[in-house]
């Protein structure tokens, strides 16, 4: 799975960058608008060292604040998921706050907190927060009624329980939707260091955006690609291996 | 007795009125639709653009000009090539980089004699009379902007390292030079420079700017470009846009049109407080116009070579560019 | 121990017709008792209501001697995380241990007790589901189909356990399986459908309890009393 979704980024990024190339033939277009094959090559070779610092440092805080966003969506999640009056309020206001463009308060937010490493934890953090908080309000809010019965019938169930069946009988959305999350948190951090941050490789893009390096910023493309390519990857065999090591192996033999 | 509509018999004679009226409209005389690409929004710096549309200068020439505002984003060299626009705004650090990666451009005229980016530091400490009164600075540059490559070049010159000041990344916001935490902190002096100052004595806080070029560090900014090829294939077009470009701006930066001036420029930012703009409009003239005698537009041909120098030094192109042979003087159109 | 049913009517929400309408029974004492009745009759929305409704003050139902009506359907399922096996053993109480290995003896599930649940068949699902209810503690079980899928003979060694195993216990045996109900339950509560307008009435079953011996003519004439409604 790892080594498919690198082959498949790679494909498309070849791709795009044909692409780009052919436009430079047919439009006449000079290095300044679309580098050439050999501007490419030689910028990557300058850049990359630094560059693939950046992109590590971009995917570190990436990481952090997507752990930080899974623990806060599960546990706002967990609480909000009754019918009550805090659990409505937690889906509404979750509703309506996901609509923001979080990436139009980075500046506030850098303002108030600086350019370091907090601003950017905490816009990749929110970035992929709401999604995960209405994919987990929408499993634990719905229960699983074939299963809890007995629980529920016998007062053998608590909140933990419900929990843990509900989280169960939704593994593959729970795991798809954090997979799915990394690319959100990698895009929102590399924008907000595009906005506003000192470091990362969105601050590096910033930078030759300013001088106009085109060639930089393929480069940093393709750095942003493959890690995160890497990294959506790995989380798609760490949802697998949870969902087999905790689930019974599909097609199980009948007895 | 009023007049139904159905028996007005002058009804005609209203028509042809009316279409003599848009027939002889100058959009519909034949005017020559032109894209012209800003380097930033429309501000006071922008004055000459603005009244040049404001005004009919290109109305006049026959010219229908689109002026379009710039963003960080949005480069006018590129737009030049690609064909979605015919002139445009670019600075001279875009220039030589584009002549580096091979890009057919030529520049028209020079806007800025004395370049805006300089840096604004309170007169409470020390003035920086000499370079090395840089020495234990916090100076503030935006990395990978020309005014990095302007500091490493005065600090160049000056003998001193990095390890000498300290140099922050700076962005948007102005809070770390209002907090005292960055002291010298880089701005265009007619725009933002003029902002700060004024919060600054509202608070009873005097400024000095720090200007490179009085230390004899001459990077040349903004500068009207337009493609080679145009001046190849329509070299009339391009010497009337100029004219009618350059009359603008030495009409606005006539003290005598400051009223009319400020009035157009309202129109298109109508955020910044007017005494605001007032001052913009006169640090912009000091800047654009330093001497009367001076003509807006003319080249500082030295200015260009040390602009080209420095990049070089700076490894940020990879060889000389020959920038005098792509400075297009006026006389020569 | 008594259920006793006086006029109970129930229509669903947003629904016209009554799913059960003026029901009136009364089963008395402990005994494998049945519900039967054809798709749709109302059996399982009685069982509902057994459970939910007992102890209201303006119930329909009464229940006397019964605390714990426990109420067991065929879809349900075990957590998929561990082995039947170790999920029976939780929720089996303190000193039921040897019920809990004797009922896995009789059910024949002792081969699967280390597999997960979605591995079992659905009739081994139903059994164990089955097991799990009978080890709790109750007063009445009811029974919604909780052995469909399993093949005649066993069903037939299954209920001849249960009552065996819990003398002291009212079962409700929700099932479609005329035969099955006439040979072993002691009453019969006949749903018919209300366009047949016959409504409900109880059969007294053969009640065969282990080592019984079948007395075809009587045997008949129960189902026949059954198919009666129909």
């Amino acid at each position: 799975m790892l080594f498919r979704r690198i082959y498949q980024f790679l494909i498309v990024y070849c791709l795009c960058l044909v692409g780009l190339l052919g436009i430079k033939q047919v439009l006449g277009l000079s290095d300044y608008v679309i580098p050439g094959v050999t501007l490419i090559h030689s910028t990557f070779g300058r850049v990359s060292g630094g560059y693939f610092l950046d992109v590590l440092n971009t995917l570190s805080v990436t990481i952090f604040g997507q752990i930080i966003s899974i623990a806060m969506a599960f546990t706002v999640g967990i609480l909000g998921r009754k019918s009550s009056w805090a659990g409505s309020f937690i889906k509404v206001m979750a509703y309506n706050i996901q609509a923001y463009p979080i990436v139009a308060l980075a500046p506030i937010i850098f303002i108030l907190l600086g350019d370091g490493f907090i601003s950017r934890l905490l816009i990749a953090s929110m970035i992929c927060y709401f999604p995960l908080l209405l994919s987990v309000l929408g499993v634990m809010a719905v229960p699983v009624k074939d299963i809890e019965h007995f629980y529920i019938a016998t007062g053998r169930m608590r909140w933990q329980l419900e929990v843990k069946i509900r989280a169960f009988e939704n593994l593959s959305k729970l795991t798809t939707v954090i997979a799915g999350s990394a690319t959100l948190a990698m895009a929102g951090t590399i924008v907000a260091e595009f906005i506003a941050a000192n470091a990362g490789i969105g601050y590096s893009i910033r930078i030759a955006l300013y001088q106009s390096d085109l060639a930089g910023i393929l480069t940093a493309l393709f750095y942003i690609g493959i890690i995160i390519s890497v990294y959506q990857g790995m989380l798609e065999t760490l949802g697998e291996l949870v969902k087999t090591k905790w689930s019974a192996p599909k097609g199980g033999e009948l007895l | 007795m009023s007049v139904k509509p159905w028996e007005f018999r002058q009804w005609p004679v209203v028509i042809l009125v009316i279409f003599v009226l848009f027939c002889v409209s100058p959009v519909r005389a034949g005017a020559i639709k032109v894209n012209y690409r800003l380097k930033w929004l429309f501000n006071t710096s922008v004055a000459g653009d603005i009244l040049a549309v404001d005004q009919g200068y290109f109305k006049t020439a026959g010219l229908d000009v689109t002026v379009k505002e710039g963003s960080p984003e949005k480069n006018a060299i590129n737009e030049l090539e690609l064909g979605y626009a015919d002139f445009g705004v670019a600075s001279a650090d875009q220039v030589i980089r584009a002549l580096d990666k091979g890009a057919d451009v030529v520049v028209l005229a020079q806007l800025f004699q004395v370049n805006p980016m300089q840096w604004i530091y309170r007169a409470d400490r020390p003035e920086i009379k000499v370079l090395g009164d840089l020495k234990g600075r916090h100076i503030g540059i935006t990395f990978g902007g020309n005014d990095e490559t302007i500091m490493r070049t005065l600090l160049a010159l000056a003998g001193l390292g990095e390890k000498d000041v300290r140099l922050s990344g700076v962005r948007f916001d102005f809070t770390p030079f209002l907090k005292k935490k960055v002291d010298v902190w880089p701005v265009y002096k007619n725009s933002q420079g003029v902002i700060l100052a004024d919060q600054l004595s509202r608070e009873g806080e005097a400024v000095y700017f720090f200007n490179p070029s009085q230390f004899g560090v001459n990077f040349v900014a903004n500068s009207i470009v337009t493609s080679g090829k145009l001046m190849k294939t329509h070299p009339e077009r391009v010497k009337i846009f100029l004219k009618s470009l350059l009359s603008a701006w030495e009409a606005a930066m006539d003290p005598v049109n400051a009223a009319q001036v400020l009035a157009a420029v309202k129109k298109k930012d109508s955020q910044t407080p007017d005494d605001i703009q007032q001052k913009q409009l006169a640090a912009t003239r000091q800047l654009i116009k330093p001497d009367k005698g001076i003509r807006i537009g003319v080249f500082d041909v030295g200015a260009w070579k040390q602009t080209e120098t420095i990049l070089l030094n700076e490894h940020q192109i990879k060889g000389p560019v020959g920038i005098a042979s792509r400075l297009i003087a006026q006389e020569r159109l | 121990m008594r259920l006793e049913c006086n006029g109970l009517k129930y229509t669903y929400p947003e629904s016209e017709v009554a799913v059960i309408d003026n029901l009136c029974f009364s089963m008395a004492g402990p005994g494998f008792n049945a519900v039967f009745g054809p798709s749709g009759v109302g059996k399982t929305s009685l069982a509902k209501l057994l459970v939910s409704q007992k102890d209201r003050p303006d119930s329909r139902i009464l229940a006397p001697g019964m605390e714990t009506i426990l109420y067991s359907y065929n879809q349900e399922r075990l957590p998929g995380w561990s082995s039947t096996g170790s999920h029976l053993d939780r929720v089996c109480p303190a000193g039921k241990k040897k019920l809990k290995q004797d009922l896995i003896e009789i059910f024949r599930l002792a081969p699967v007790l280390e597999a997960r649940f979605a591995q079992l068949s659905m009739g081994q699902q139903n059994r164990m589901n089955l097991i799990r209810y009978l080890l709790q503690e109750f007063d009445l079980l009811i029974m919604d189909e909780s052995l469909a899928n399993v093949d005649e003979a066993l069903r037939e060694t299954i209920i001849l356990a249960v009552k065996a195993f819990f003398p002291g216990k009212m079962f409700l045996y929700i099932s479609h399986n005329l035969m099955e109900v006439a040979k072993f339950c002691k009453e019969i509560l006949v749903l018919s459908e209300p366009v047949k307008q016959k409504g409900s009435f109880m059969v007294k079953g053969r009640d065969y309890c282990q080592g019984y011996t079948l007395d075809k003519k009587s045997f008949d004439a129960t189902m026949l009393e059954i198919m009666d409604a129909f």
